[in-house]
């Protein structure tokens, strides 16, 4: 009898799903090295950002439907006083066991003063105080919009007891570099393979993660890896969703976060011209792009740069047809004539421009870009001369950001995270740091609505300057957004984790599906 | 028959050898070290211009620095004899220990190919030297031919398609399952799971080679007068063959065998490039694409030892396998 | 030797199979140009399309017409490898013969020279050359016929020096012939069959490294190689292109290593002394 009782415990214990417990999870991706995660050391692009995400803990963060705690448990804004009040998890740990307090917030404001972090702006930050020891006050000096998605949500907060003894932070490299507060501890990086351990931190005020283990991998081919389970998650390209689902994966879709466009050198005639630049919108067959540079998996994007599916979206924004024929109007109204070989010209020289076209990290996979040779046709076709000249993007961007160009290929993502984005790739004010930036500070009136939407706390009234920016944008063309590509993944649903891409992208708009929350559920 | 003799050309002749080689290797290292003056016009932009490395402004002036105060050549090579192999920029380590991670599992690769197709060819180049003129001898020589005519490039895309792509039987990339908590079995077999494909494509273009050879060795030993004599005086097949004919057919094979691995870190370059094998020939071209030249040199030099010291140790080697060089020494 | 040379050949299954695909490929090669229906750099074709009647092999992924490809990519590596195997044969026979006839110091010297660059790995060399420098196909095939002349050149010296001593040779020299005219008219030509060996033996390794360098991406992109064809090919694993896009190439590319592989070995069984009666 005993026997049979233990024995059908047995089989009611084993056949009760496991505990939501995993012993590992993989990630591949193709490029692998991303630099240390910590604040200072972490690449600075998206995947970098992700990296160190999982080790160092924000005030706040994000999940698929909007903000939700981080270390802070809640936060309130204090238009009177001008100041942002957040309380603090009290069970929030550093991984060395220490408590995380209003202190460490303190001090993380006063250190990225000195040792500025390029992912965020404190310069409306006045500075922080502890009310407590979870409560803390950070006052603005000027209002600031942004302050939840920057300072909230992107700032990493350090350790006081760790980095107040620290001068030179990008050279700070011994272990204690990398104790956070986050929901995994970092264990190894081996740079030459490109491969990431971090293992569980038991004691995350918001509960043990699910997975012991999280480890990236490099892989050239995730339909093979997750295929085989080499992989538990994975970026794929359009055509992998079909065989992945018929294995029993899951596929999981962006919204539009990543943008592709055409920078201009408008410092530089006849670019500085806006009809030629609303020439060169004509001339380009945005769709034809797709198709043949993405196989048709893609989006037009606005002229207004701001996500299809951005909140603040403007779907009023001038377009520019493709329309060969009002191009060659536009360029001829420059003074411009169309000679015998079908090429324009002006005082008998041959309009004559230099596309540079490069390798791109398109949501942390590396694209070979076809889009330059697309370009190169459509603009011949309206009778300019191109020269398509292939770099490297290291190349490319140093090339943008010294002027060195007339147009080039680019792109980049955030553009559904908060809208500051628009300023950080519009004015030079902003966007002096950013390669993708188009520093275009010509229309004074646009750079009042950027300068204005700022400190614009009322989202309403905010949402109103933000769409008058994307106008603006569409009518002077600093840059020529072209398309969104079709951005997705799979992933293993037996592992019982579910993966998904963030609203608004992570922190300020990463499109990437490695969100911390998802193995904290 | 005092081998010691100085004068003796055998001695001579070995030591003109080794003398080549040090030639041979010193030629590269000083073509290695000198390759940024070679470079057209200023050496960093040129370097980084077409590579995927983004160079910040401070890393940018920090290589400047560091080739503009190049020591020279005797410095440099003082320095490589300190074990101070240079650091690698690209992947922010020292040298010696990006060839040391990479070296077991290109040994591991090559090693094991060039010692199976050396075994297989050779048995099958003796057995089917014996039964030459048979059905089965004709059958292997024609499949070995056309198995000559198949380029790595070819095999190695083939099997990776089929056994790893499609069927997913093979993992398409890297040595081992990285931080895998395996016991040690486990681990060996995670290996050699790994190493299975780049070694097939590997021992399928070696084999006919080493076939081949040995056969056509093989044919013309049999025909000397000493085998004759061992077969009338009634001796086992087995032993004729192996005992007294194979021996002298060894010879070329080990010569072959000798330079393969000599030249083992570009040997098996394609092949490890295909199966993302991270051997030594993924970390040179990992090198170049990057731009690392403290790598590329620490490559270079590692590969012209390697040649030095495999010819020195063929040479002992000689004088087992055939006594005569032995004695003449 | 000047009896009847290709007699035997005549029978060889592998010359033969060997001769009929160099024929049906050579004729590949000049034909390319005239059969090909687009030009290779013609980029207005749907992407990754399928085979169909406009387009025999489909269509890559920049819009390339796949056959198209095929053809102008086996036309480079047929060229480099003749570039480098000519090259090579003819350095390697002008030192060979130089040294065996002349001997004396300036054997030495070649042959010293010809053992360190045999201590060489060529492939690193061309690597790190085609790399950083980006040179045009012509200097890699040069460069390649430099590093690998050696073995070809001491084969040469070693038949040169047979030939040499040859009555006919002696009988020459004896009359009063000059230098000059001996080797023109008696060592250039006798050694014939042996050019042909280590022309075909060059021209394989040369057509093998082209490929080689092509899939590794190291040369300029839009030179049309079989190499770049399969590493490009490859990229696309996870559609169904095998079959149409990186069969072709493979396929393409091994036949043609095959054919110069058969006809080598035929030629060598024939004319290979060391070999005479071997096989």
């Amino acid at each position: 009898m005993r026997k049979t009782l233990m024995a059908i415990w047995l089989v009611l214990a084993l056949s009760v799903p496991a505990a939501a417990q995993i012993s590992e999870i993989r990630i591949a991706d193709t490029t692998g090295d991303w630099g240390y995660p910590n604040a200072f050391r972490h690449y600075p692009r998206g995947p970098g950002y992700v990296r160190m995400s999982w080790v160092f803990d924000t005030l706040v963060w994000k999940d698929e439907n909007g903000y939700v705690p981080g270390l802070a448990r809640t936060w309130s804004f204090y238009p009177k006083i001008m100041a942002f009040a957040f309380e603090l998890h009290p069970k929030a740990k550093w991984h060395d066991g220490r408590a995380v307090t209003a202190d460490d917030v303190v001090f993380t404001i006063s250190y990225f003063k000195k040792h500025p972090y390029g992912w965020i702006s404190l310069d409306h930050v006045d500075r922080a105080e502890a009310k407590g020891p979870h409560q803390v006050v950070i006052r603005l000096t000027k209002p600031y919009a942004p302050f939840i998605s920057d300072v909230g949500g992107t700032m990493p907060i350090l350790p006081r007891h760790i980095w107040e003894k620290v001068d030179q932070p990008q050279a700070f490299d011994a272990p204690e570099a990398f104790i956070g507060s986050g929901p995994y501890r970092f264990k190894d990086f081996n740079k030459a393979q490109g491969t990431y351990l971090y293992e569980a931190f038991a004691d995350h005020h918001l509960g043990r993660p699910r997975a012991e283990r999280l480890i990236y991998v490099r892989s050239g081919k995730p339909l093979v890896s997750l295929a085989t389970g080499e992989v538990d998650l994975a970026n794929i390209q359009p055509e992998m969703a079909e065989p992945l689902r018929q294995k029993g994966m899951a596929i999981i879709q962006d919204e539009r976060g990543w943008v592709k466009k055409l920078m201009i050198n408008h410092k530089k005639p006849p670019f500085d011209d806006r009809r030629f630049r609303q020439a060169l919108a004509h001339a380009l067959n945005r769709q034809e792009i797709i198709d043949r540079s993405q196989r048709g998996f893609g989006t037009p994007a606005s002229y207004g740069l701001l996500s299809l599916d951005h909140e603040m979206y403007n779907p009023d924004t001038p377009v520019y047809a493709h329309d060969p024929e009002k191009a060659r109007a536009l360029i001829a109204g420059l003074g411009y004539t169309k000679g015998a070989d079908g090429i324009l010209q002006r005082e008998g020289r041959p309009l004559k421009v230099e596309l540079l076209s490069s390798h791109i990290t398109v949501g942390g996979q590396s694209v070979a870009d076809r889009d330059g040779e697309v370009i190169k046709k459509q603009l011949e076709a309206v009778g300019l001369v191109v020269d398509l000249v292939n770099l490297e993007q290291a190349t490319t961007d140093s090339k943008v950001k010294n002027w060195g160009f007339d147009l080039a290929v680019s792109g980049h993502g955030g553009i559904s995270g908060d809208a500051r984005i628009l300023n950080e790739m519009i004015s030079s004010q902003f966007g002096a740091g950013s390669v993708n930036s188009a520093r275009y500070d010509a229309n004074l009136e646009l750079a009042r609505l950027l300068d204005a939407q700022i400190p614009e706390m009322d989202v309403v009234k905010r949402k109103l300057l933000v769409q008058r920016i994307q106008v603006f944008h569409a009518e002077d063309l600093p840059a020529i957004p072209l398309y969104h590509p079709q951005s997705m993944a799979a992933y293993n649903p037996q592992k019982g984790i579910q993966w998904f891409f963030t609203r608004g992208g992570i922190s300020k708009g990463v499109p990437i599906p490695q969100n911390k929350m998802a193995l904290l559920r | 028959m005092d081998g010691r003799n100085v004068l003796s050309g055998e001695w001579n002749k070995r030591w003109t050898g080794i003398a080549v080689y040090l030639l041979g290797a010193a030629v590269l290292i000083y073509l290695s070290y000198r390759l940024p003056a070679l470079l057209p016009g200023d050496f960093v932009t040129a370097m980084f211009a077409s590579s995927h490395v983004t160079l910040t402004a401070e890393q940018d002036a920090q290589l400047r620095a560091w080739y503009s105060q190049r020591p020279d050549f005797g410095q440099y090579l003082l320095g490589l004899l300190r074990l101070d192999w240079g650091y690698s920029f690209a992947f922010l380590t020292p040298v010696s220990r990006l060839i040391l991670e990479a070296l077991p599992w290109t040994l591991l690769l090559a090693g094991s190919a060039h010692a199976l197709s050396m075994a297989l060819g050779f048995w099958a180049g003796v057995e089917a030297a014996w039964r030459r003129g048979g059905r089965a001898e004709k059958a292997a020589v024609g499949l070995m031919t056309v198995l000559e005519g198949l380029p790595e490039i070819a095999t190695g895309v083939a099997l990776l398609l089929v056994f790893a792509l499609h069927a997913g039987w093979f993992p398409a990339s890297g040595a081992q399952t990285v931080y895998a908590r395996l016991s040690l079995w486990s681990w060996m077999l995670d290996v050699l799971h790994h190493l299975a494909l780049p070694l097939a494509t590997l021992v399928l273009a070696y084999l006919p080679g080493n076939f081949l050879l040995t056969r056509a060795s093989m044919v013309m030993v049999l025909g000397e007068p000493f085998v004759q004599t061992a077969r009338a005086k009634g001796l086992p097949p087995l032993r004729v063959r192996y005992g007294h004919a194979a021996r002298n057919a060894l010879l070329p094979m080990v010569t072959r065998f000798g330079l393969r691995i000599a030249f083992m870190v570009t040997g098996a370059l394609v092949v490890e490039t295909i199966h993302s094998y991270p051997g030594l020939g993924t970390l040179l071209f990992s090198a170049i694409a990057k731009r690392d030249l403290p790598l590329i040199q620490g490559i270079v030099l590692f590969s012209s030892l390697m040649v030095l010291a495999v010819n020195v140790a063929l040479d002992r080697v000689y004088g087992y396998i055939d006594p005569r060089v032995a004695h003449a020494r | 030797m000047h009896v009847d040379p290709f007699g035997k050949l005549q029978s060889d299954p592998w010359f033969l199979s060997g001769l009929g695909l160099a024929l049906l490929l050579g004729l590949a090669v000049m034909l390319g140009p005239l059969a090909a229906p687009y030009d290779p750099h013609d980029m207005s074709f749907v992407p990754l399309a399928s085979p169909s009647a406009a387009h025999w092999l489909g269509v890559n992924d920049g819009g390339m017409d796949i056959f198209v490809e095929l053809l102008y990519g086996l036309r480079n590596t047929v060229a480099f490898g003749m570039a480098a195997g000519g090259l090579a044969l003819v350095l390697a026979a002008l030192i060979g013969m130089a040294a065996a006839w002349y001997g004396g110091w300036a054997d030495a010297v070649f042959m010293r020279l010809a053992d360190v660059l045999l201590a060489i790995p060529a492939v690193m060399i061309l690597i790190v050359a085609a790399a950083f420098f980006r040179p045009v196909p012509l200097s890699l095939a040069l460069l390649l016929a430099l590093l690998t002349w050696p073995s070809t050149a001491k084969g040469i010296r070693a038949q040169a020096l047979v030939v040499k001593n040859r009555r006919h040779i002696l009988a020459s020299r004896q009359m009063g012939a000059s230098n000059a005219r001996i080797i023109i008219r008696h060592l250039v030509p006798e050694l014939f069959p042996f050019y042909l060996i280590a022309f075909a033996a060059k021209a394989r390794m040369a057509m093998f490294m082209e490929a080689t360098l092509a899939f590794l991406g190291l040369f300029d992109p839009s030179r049309k190689s079989l190499g770049l064809m399969i590493s490009f090919a490859l990229k696309y694993y996870y559609l169904d292109i095998w079959w149409n896009w990186l069969l072709p190439p493979v396929f393409v590319l091994s036949l043609l290593i095959m054919a110069v592989t058969f006809l080598a070995v035929s030629l060598e069984k024939r004319f290979d002394p060391r070999l005479q009666e071997a096989l």
